[in-house]
């Protein structure tokens, strides 16, 4: 994975760490009932968990599929007794470990940088970090889908990594949003995925209404994507 | 029975015929060639065997399987090497070669096949650091590791020094010599003339003529004597696309008296 991908590795390894050291590291007032652990860290360490998912799931998924695609790797196999869904499968597969990697460091780093407390919810952190993971790489599927070509699934990956961003509360808390916008936001895999989380690991409830969207995002992106995805 | 049976197969995309009427046989244990240029449906055709394409009309069986309806079953029987290289660039020889043998059911042994196709030593080298001819012995390889009662080779060739050619025509005549039916799609005729039992020449996106190579050349020229080559030009027609170079490049930076004296004289001489 390392030697095939090495670029593809960068961001989720590096850019979730960095973000978690340069911002967790502020002085903020400790959440109530988790001894130590700051509202800032409260809140970047489940932000830089969907944006590890969400690099890997919307960004390097789609890229790999289409460069796939653009090389007849996908037709080659497709003259073979293999189905090309098993490609999709390790595909996914492959995506799991990094983002299970990047997750894994962050927070190993949380915990002994900035003294994490465990989660309060481990069951509700379990549901919500699978239903984000699902969702995101439903839409990275959607994206390799709609891609003509290697360069386009990067770029169409990019703008909809950044957009669900920007919208979910990953530049900032959803409260500095308009309200329409930040409502909007709530409900897509990233702010959706945000919140779940950050519920979780505080002891907050879980929104039912976002998991919710978080599992109709999955159902509908990969439906869709398998109606339209071409192997050649 | 015949290996491969293809009856009368059409296919179109939008204005352009790409294959208008084919019919050929190909018997077991023959080298079969399909020779034509670029764009006479070869690729098409071929396609429409392995079951790529659905052809619009007309009927393909290979060993008695519809290539749409029962492609499960051909793929098990059927060892492809396509035109491009279709391989990852940093995955190994082995792992390729190991990787599709974990595709088929029975399949030969990936080690010994490496072995016969002399990549012994290349075992563990990337595919984007094999040379022309190993990337194309590697891709023989994963054609022939299920083990296919019939194998297609398309372009086999192209790209290839003479002697990366000749060691590659040897190889495609053990694995006929092992029983596998080769049906062989290729434009450079030494290859045809020296591998093929039959050829068909396809032209626009028919069958020009099908017959032994030295058929071919003796239908063109009485007897023998005369080479493929002429007999292969003679079939697929002169080259009637377009005005010649000459007409494309002439006349740049011409005034217009200069350009009306060029049309006279290509009046002239056509």
């Amino acid at each position: 994975m390392v030697r095939r991908d090495t670029a593809g590795l960068v961001i989720p390894l590096g850019l979730p760490l960095l973000l978690l050291v340069m911002n967790g590291s502020g002085d903020s007032p400790p959440v109530p009932g988790l001894d130590g652990m700051s509202q800032q860290l409260a809140y970047v360490l489940p932000m830089v968990i969907v944006l590890t998912i969400a690099t890997v799931g919307v960004i390097n998924m789609p890229s790999f599929l289409a460069t796939y695609r653009r090389y007849k790797i996908l037709r080659r196999l497709a003259v073979t007794p293999a189905r090309p869904s098993m490609v999709l499968v390790a595909q996914a597969v492959v995506g799991l470990a990094q983002a299970f990697a990047g997750i894994v460091l962050v927070v190993v780093a949380a915990a002994v940088l900035f003294g994490l407390s465990a989660p309060a919810d481990p069951l509700g952190l379990v549901v919500a970090l699978a239903l984000t993971t699902t969702a995101m790489f439903a839409l990275g599927m959607l994206v390799a889908a709609v891609s003509p070509t290697p360069n386009a699934a990067l770029a169409i990956g990019l703008v909809s990594f950044f957009v669900l961003m920007a919208l979910g509360g990953g530049f900032g808390p959803r409260g500095n949003l308009p309200d329409g916008v930040a409502a909007v936001g709530a409900y897509l895999p990233f702010g959706a995925g945000l919140d779940t989380l950050m519920a979780a690991w505080t002891g907050g409830p879980l929104d039912v209404v976002q998991l919710g969207a978080l599992a109709g995002v999955t159902v509908v992106a990969a439906a869709v994507s398998a109606r339209l995805f071409r192997w050649e | 029975m015949a290996v491969i049976e293809v009856r009368d197969i059409h296919k179109r995309y939008g204005d352009t015929v790409a294959v208008d009427g084919v019919c050929f046989d190909v018997e077991a244990g023959e080298i079969f060639g399909v020779l034509g240029r670029n764009g006479a449906g070869k690729t098409t055709t071929v396609e429409i065997i392995e079951g790529l394409r659905t052809p619009d009309s007309g009927l393909v069986r290979v060993l008695g399987l519809d290539p749409v309806r029962d492609h499960r079953a051909l793929r098990t029987v059927l060892g492809v090497q396509l035109q491009e290289g279709a391989l990852p660039d940093k995955a190994t020889a082995g792992e390729m070669v190991r990787l599709y043998r974990s595709f088929y059911a029975d399949g030969a042994d990936p080690d010994r096949l490496l072995g016969e196709l002399g990549l012994d030593d290349k075992r563990d080298t990337f595919v984007d650091e094999l040379s022309g001819g190993q990337l194309q012995r590697l891709s023989i390889a994963l054609a022939l590791v299920g083990k296919p009662r019939v194998a297609v080779l398309d372009e086999l060739t192209s790209g290839l020094d003479p002697r990366a050619c000749r060691d590659t025509w040897e190889l495609i005549e053990q694995v006929r010599a092992a029983g596998v039916t080769i049906l062989l799609v290729t434009h450079f005729m030494d290859e045809a003339q020296r591998l093929c039992d039959r050829i068909a020449v396809f032209d626009r996106g028919r069958i020009a003529a099908l017959d032994t190579p030295d058929g071919l050349v003796a239908r063109t020229h009485g007897r023998g004597g005369a080479s493929l080559d002429e007999a292969f030009l003679a079939m697929t027609g002169a080259d009637d696309e377009g005005d010649g170079l000459d007409d494309v490049l002439g006349g740049a930076g011409l005034d217009e008296a200069d350009r009306a004296r060029g049309d006279a004289d290509g009046q002239v001489w056509s």
